[in-house]
C-alpha cells in the first residue's frame, strides 16, 4: 500500500511563517510521498516560497510539486522553482518523476493546467488572439500532461498532479459562472486517454473534495482552505487497477 | 473613496486581491452605509489583521467588520483508501 499526503493552495506570504511545520510533525510515519498541487505562494514572490522551503526541508520524504497561478503572478516562476528545487522538492511542468517506494514505482506526472470549462460548455480558441491565448495554454499543457503520463507507462502506479480542476465535481460549492476559470476537461480527457490511479489539484478553494474523471479515475481537490488541515492522505495498493478509457475504464 | 455603492464592494475586493500583502481572491465584501463586513478564508491570523488594515486604508471614514476565518492546518485524521 502506498500512502500519498497531499496539499495545496498554502499560499504562503507574510506573516506564513510556522502555520504549516507543526502539521508535518508525523508526516514521515503517515505518508510515503507529499504531493504539492500549486499556488504555493500569495504574490508569486521567492521570498514568499522561501518561507515554505524552509519548513520543508529535511521532510524525509520525497517532495513533489506543481506550481499555481498565483506562483506565475510577478513573473518569477522561474526562481520560485529554484527555491523548492533546493529545498529538495521536485517541480513539475509536463514533466514525470518517478520515486520507488519499497519496490514499488510510483510515478507522478505534473502541470499546473489551466482553465476554459467543461464538456458542453468549453471555450473555444476562436476569434480575438486573447480567446485563442486562453484556449491554446489550455491545450498545450493538456497535451503535455498526456505525453508525461504516457511516458510513465512502466510504473506500478501513475499519479497525475495538477493545480486546476480536470473535473466539476470538485468544484461542486463554487460559483457556476467562475468554472471556466477553475479547470478544463481537457485535463481530464488527457488522464483518460493514458490512464492514471489518481487525479489531485487545487485551485478550486469553495469546491468539494471527491470527484472521478468520465473514465472513472479518481480525484481528489486539496486546496488546503478546503480539507482544512496541513495535508491529507490518500492510500493505493501498489498496482495499477484503473486502465485506460480506450481499454474500457470503470465508470 | 466616492464611487457608485453598488459597484464599492465589488472595487474594494479587487483591490485587495491586488494587494500584495494580501492577494486573497476569496474574500467576501459587503458594504452597509458606512459598515464593510469582510468574510470567507484567510490562512493566517496576522492575514486576518492586515485585511483589516488594508481594508481600512482603502475606506477610511468606514467602520470595517471582518469576519473572516482563520483555517485550521493541523494534521489529519484517517488515510482515505482510493484503492
Ligand atoms: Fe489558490
Ligand atoms: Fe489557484
Amino acid at each position: 500500500m502506498i500512502r500519498i499526503a497531499a496539499v495545496g493552495d498554502l499560499h504562503y506570504g507574510e506573516g506564513s511563517q510556522g502555520i504549516l511545520k507543526p502539521g508535518l510533525e508525523h508526516l514521515p510515519d503517515r505518508a510515503d510521498l507529499l504531493l504539492l498541487a500549486g499556488d504555493l505562494t500569495r504574490w508569486g514572490k521567492p521570498e514568499e516560497v522561501q518561507v515554505l522551503a524552509d519548513e520543508l526541508r529535511g521532510v524525509p520524504i520525497p517532495m513533489i510539486a506543481v506550481l499555481g497561478n498565483h506562483d506565475y503572478h510577478c513573473g518569477r516562476e522561474a526562481e520560485v522553482r529554484r527555491v523548492l528545487e533546493a529545498a529538495g522538492v521536485r517541480v513539475l511542468e509536463g514533466e514525470g518523476t518517478t520515486v520507488d517506494v519499497d519496490g514499488v514505482r510510483v510515478a507522478i506526472a505534473g502541470t499546473k493546467g489551466f482553465g476554459g470549462g467543461f464538456r458542453g460548455a468549453h471555450g473555444s480558441d476562436f476569434g480575438e488572439p486573447e480567446m485563442k491565448a486562453f484556449v491554446g495554454h489550455t491545450k498545450m499543457l493538456s497535451d503535455r500532461l498526456e505525453k508525461a503520463l504516457a511516458g510513465l507507462n512502466a510504473a506500478d502506479l501513475r499519479i497525475a498532479l495538477l493545480h486546476y480542476s480536470p473535473i466539476e465535481g470538485t468544484l461542486e460549492g463554487e460559483r457556476l459562472e467562475i468554472y471556466p476559470f477553475l479547470g478544463s476537461y481537457l485535463m481530464a480527457e488527457a488522464v483518460d486517454n493514458v490512464g492514471a490511479d489518481l487525479v489531485l489539484h487545487g485551485h478550486a478553494h469553495h469546491g468539494s473534495e471527491k470527484g472521478r474523471t468520465p473514465a472513472g479515475i479518481p480525484v481528489r481537490n486539496v486546496a488546503q482552505p478546503l480539507i482544512r488541515h496541513a495535508y491529507n492522505v490518500y492510500t493505493l495498493n501498489g498496482h495499477r487497477e484503473v486502465l485506460p478509457a480506450a481499454a474500457g475504464g470503470i465508470t | 473613496m466616492s464611487e457608485r455603492p453598488d459597484y464599492l464592494p465589488e472595487h474594494i475586493r479587487e483591490k485587495l486581491f491586488h494587494d500584495p500583502r494580501v492577494a486573497e481572491q476569496d474574500l467576501r465584501v459587503d458594504v452597509k452605509e458606512h459598515r464593510v463586513l469582510l468574510g470567507g478564508n484567510v490562512s493566517s491570523l496576522q492575514l486576518r489583521h492586515t485585511i483589516t488594515e488594508v481594508a481600512q486604508e482603502l475606506l477610511p471614514g468606514y467602520e470595517i467588520v471582518n469576519e473572516t476565518t482563520v483555517v485550521p492546518t493541523t494534521e489529519p485524521e484517517d488515510a482515505e483508501p482510493v484503492s
